[in-house]
């Protein structure tokens, strides 16, 4: 058993799929370049309009509603009625149709790994032997018209014995229909030989390789029909109908192949393809888009596109990539680099492309957290040439989801914190594929946040309080105060084999005393006696105020320690690690005990003692506060 | 007018009323069962904190309720809290802690236990919370950490929304009392209600309580004794040197260990150390630790405590 999956119009259908209202309106696709501009395809209402293949864009313009098109249209009922009866115009899209495509692939490769790839718009499957998976040819017809209808597209399907005859019916009637065995000639008697020819040309076109291959078996197609025409044949059943004999010394072998096709009687290897590795979802807009708000709207269609495939193939994301085509400018003489390029074309948000552009040369740090945004120029910056700025962005995703809403509110909190800078034309979003997460609870485990949920939360955090400034903190391995680094915080699966009851928590172990931080170190002025410190005053740029003032009650000390003088060298000779790290320091430490006088003591009385971690650095020799015992 | 409060289990009502509170109930029904029964509130669970002086004062940190632990600078907050966390990560619970006024050391948590890879360190940045004008005009007001606390408000509204953790410290030890007292006694009120529901136990770290009847756990942190030690003798903590502070929490207490070497002299409130001619070079005498005070000023299990109840308990440096 054989089914082939056809989609009529597939370039209507590749645009209507993001755009569900275009299924209610005649829609005419327009391809090639002015003034050869012409159409291309157009669905079952631009005919009734009386559209046709091959219009010129003038002519189609007559039928046409010249008004930009938009799902949300909020126009009066009369207006929008009148407006509703013209056709819409829209222009090919190559990488809308690869997607759908791409799409139909899956979908198809979800059901049966023995796919063959036989044209954009017509996949054939073999279906061997899944009577058992799926039940009856019925259901299966069910099934498989469910999941084209999940990605968007309107298909038809069509069942039977072999892979042409199954092929024939799909492209010969709508909907679905299926032929039981022995039957092929005469339910495909009926159809056209035109459809006959088209199958039989695409396959001759996938055989030869080349344009003058294909100009050749399009001769020959156009050849065939004149004769077919001349003699009166003009369906499969009368075609079905000559002697084998009399066609094979006029038309040769393809008369003969046509014949035994025209019969249902065909029969062949598929060719089969490998499912698609890539899923990327693709938009061009017709207006470019300015705010995030709108820009939401595309992004959401596309991503639910995109999960709908990865479902279909029961995958999900760990990594998401978005693409944005910014507005075209003219390049002008003066504007050199591709920085100075970007600001002239936003020149409102510049520093945002600046700031980020400064962001992506520290590249180890930003790496490491998250991947930092490019902003490239397509084509040579030479002058009068249009520029098309690209601006990318990446989601690494600590664990993978398949979620639409979940990525629609990380990109709209990423494209938030990390605006385009410009108007966007076109829209790019290709997800990395990883297997789905499987994790088993225990029941007796306890509860973490979910991950979803908790990478929504952290990129809502980073929005209030900034980028990296939420996470893990990882200790290196180094001597100096402050050595750590700030990880993407992903809590790791609790094991039930390392949980401790809160009974086994031994109480009794050493407690130990710790240390707040001042970030950044304050500058002290000290006095000494008899090189030790005695009396601190710590105060804020205005005088009156004072942070921390008044007589050391006890101090230990001092512990040299010095570090990273290597790095002095290295940074002279232009070693870029080095560059990255903390210079040297070279400095001497003191705990002390300071007894303060409290803000509300206006006696200067001692309210509270408190201790302290002092250092005098002996580079310049000035005296800091860095720390507080608590 | 006067209102009189009626339990209904505890008061013998008329048989009337009694027949008339049962037909009530059957005719509403299910809808509205919940507000014609007495609900009591059942007592919390508890987490220890790992410090097992503070444990027995507490009964442990309440789940689904707020605790403040306040205190000011070097009276142990910060040793409860990373104690209080290391024993939330041994138990393999997610925890957040929100940092006003960014002086969390990893360092200090990773010698005290705390998983790093189970916390999330949330960094407040107050330069990034104001503009340069509003930060030049409030730079010396109380409203000079309104920007830093909004942070720590949202923060934690975010936190408390996506559950899962089960500890969420807002460590403010470094904010002064007066903004702290600002913040809205309805936000302390939306925490308790957010954590009520879940098993989270939310820790307030500040240096005087705030939350006020929101908090079903507040322990109040005096820090008493410095401990240094000697390194002429082997056992160091047996011989160690103390320096007691004056407080008026501690004034009365009676001397704790031996000070050998150390001479504590009450001048006023002001503690001086007094050194003897044999007495070793100060880089000799590092901090071995502090001994610290708590006493509980209210608590879930004892509302009103009829005196003062308190414990002692010493942190020590990881030398």
């Amino acid at each position: 058993m054989f089914a082939c999956i056809y989609i009529p119009d597939f370039p209507v259908e590749a645009i209507a799929r993001g755009e569900a209202f275009l299924r209610e309106r005649a829609v005419a696709i327009l391809d090639g370049k002015p003034p050869l501009t012409r159409v291309m395809a157009l669905n079952e209402k631009a005919r009734v309009l009386g559209m046709e293949l091959g219009m010129t864009k003038l002519e189609a313009a007559v039928f046409a509603d010249t008004e930009p098109t938009r799902g949300d249209d909020e126009s009066s009922s009369e207006e929008h009625s009148a407006r509703f009866d013209l056709a819409v115009l829209r222009q090919r899209s190559t990488e809308r149709e690869t997607s759908a495509h791409a799409a139909l692939l899956d979908v198809a490769h979800a059901f049966t790994p023995r796919v063959e790839d036989t044209a954009p718009d017509t996949l054939l499957l073999d279906l061997t032997g899944l009577d058992r998976l799926y039940g009856t040819p019925g259901k299966m017809a069910g099934d498989l018209m469910s999941r084209i209808t999940a990605v968007g597209m309107e298909a038809n399907i069509a069942f039977a014995a072999n892979p042409d005859a199954a092929m024939h019916t799909a492209r010969g009637f709508n909907g679905t229909t299926i032929i039981p065995a022995g039957q092929e000639q005469k339910r495909l008697g009926v159809l056209p030989i035109q459809a006959l020819l088209d199958t039989f040309e695409i396959a001759a076109q996938k055989k030869a390789a080349g344009k003058a291959s294909e100009r050749r078996s399009q001769q020959l197609h156009e050849q065939m029909l004149d004769t077919l025409e001349r003699w009166g044949v003009r369906d499969f059943r009368t075609l079905a109908l000559l002697p084998d004999h009399a066609l094979a010394s006029r038309l040769g072998e393809a008369g003969v192949q046509l014949r035994r096709l025209a019969r249902g009687e065909g029969n062949r290897t598929l060719v089969l393809s490998a499912p698609p590795s890539r899923f990327e979802e693709a938009m061009e807009l017709e207006c470019a888009v300015e705010t995030i708000e709108s820009l939401s709207f595309m992004l959401n269609r596309l991503l639910e596109q995109l999960c709908t495939r990865l479902e279909a193939r029961a995958l999900a994301a760990h990594e998401l990539h978005l693409r944005l085509q910014l507005e075209p400018r003219v390049a002008d003489e003066e504007t050199a680099t591709e920085q100075q390029l970007v600001r002239s074309s936003v020149p409102s948000l510049n520093t945002t492309v600046q700031k980020v552009e400064a962001r992506a040369s520290s590249a180890a740090e930003a790496q490491a957290f998250r991947p930092a945004k490019h902003v490239t120029i397509n084509g040579d910056s030479c002058p009068g040439r249009e520029i098309k700025p690209i601006f990318e962005r990446a989601l690494c995703l600590p664990v993978s989801m398949c979620d639409s809403k979940v990525f629609l509110k990380l990109l709209q909190l990423e494209l938030t914190a990390h605006p385009p800078g410009a108007p966007v034309t076109k829209i790019w979003i290709t997800a990395e594929p990883a297997p789905p997460r499987s994790a088993q609870r225990g029941l007796f485990l306890p509860i973490t946040p979910e991950a979803e949920r908790l990478e929504i939360t952290l990129a809502r955090i980073n929005a209030v309080v900034g980028e990296r400034r939420a996470g893990i903190a990882r200790l290196l391995d180094s001597h100096q105060q402050e050595r750590f680094r700030m990880d993407r915080f992903a809590p790791a699966v609790s094991n039930p084999q390392k949980h401790d009851s809160p009974t086994s928590w031994d109480v009794n172990s050493s407690l130990p005393l710790a240390l707040r931080i001042w970030r950044p170190a304050r500058r002290l002025q000290v006095s000494l006696s008899d090189g030790q410190p005695n009396a601190v005053l710590l105060e804020t740029r205005q005088p009156e105020q004072i942070l921390l003032q008044g007589k050391i009650l006890w101090s230990a000390g001092p512990w040299r320690s010095s570090g990273d003088w290597w790095t002095e060298n290295a940074k002279q000779n232009g070693d870029r690690t080095a560059t990255e790290q903390s210079g040297p320091w070279d400095r001497e430490e003191w705990d002390i005990a300071v007894a303060c006088a409290g803000k509300n003591n206006t006696r200067g009385e001692c309210s509270n003692v408190a201790l302290y971690r002092i250092y005098r650095d002996l580079a310049t020799g000035d005296w800091f506060v860095d720390a507080s015992y608590d | 007018m006067s209102s009189v409060a009626i339990t209904p289990s505890t008061v013998s009502l008329p048989r009337c009323a009694q027949d008339l509170r049962a037909h009530i109930e059957s005719s509403l029904g299910e809808h509205l069962s919940s507000t014609l029964r007495l609900q009591e509130r059942a007592a919390p669970t508890t987490v220890p904190t790992g410090i097992a002086a503070i444990d027995a004062l507490t009964q442990g940190l309440p789940r689904a309720a707020l605790t403040e632990i306040a205190g000011p600078t070097s009276s142990g907050r910060t040793g409860v809290m990373l104690s209080a966390l290391a024993a939330a990560t041994r138990r393999q619970e997610v925890c957040a802690l929100v940092d006003a006024s960014d002086s969390f050391d990893p360092c200090s948590a990773a010698v005290a236990g705390i998983d790093l890879e189970r916390l999330l360190w949330v960094r407040c940045n107050q330069a990034a919370c104001a503009t340069k004008r509003t930060r030049a005009k409030y730079q010396n007001s109380a409203f000079a950490f309104a920007g830093v606390l909004e942070q720590v408000l949202k923060v934690t509204d975010l936190l408390l929304q996506s559950g899962g953790f089960g500890m969420v410290v807002l460590d403010m030890g470094d904010i002064p009392a007066e903004s702290v007292r600002r913040i809205p006694l309805t936000s302390w009120y939306r925490f308790r209600r957010a954590v009520e529901p879940t098993a989270t136990v939310l820790l307030l770290i500040e240096q005087e309580p705030s939350a006020k009847t929101c908090a079903s756990l507040v322990l109040q942190l005096q820090p008493e004794a410095l401990c240094a030690s000697n390194p002429s003798v082997e056992r160091p903590f047996s011989t160690q040197q103390e320096l007691q502070f004056s407080s008026p929490a501690t004034k009365s207490a009676p001397a704790l260990g031996s000070k050998n070497r150390l001479t504590y002299l009450q001048q006023g409130n002001v503690g001086r150390a007094v050194r003897s001619e044999n007495y070793p070079p100060p880089h000799a005498m590092p901090l071995r630790g502090m001994r610290f005070r708590a006493e509980v000023v209210r608590s879930w299990a004892n509302r009103k405590p009829p005196q003062s109840a308190g414990a002692n308990f010493e942190l020590r440096t990881a030398l």
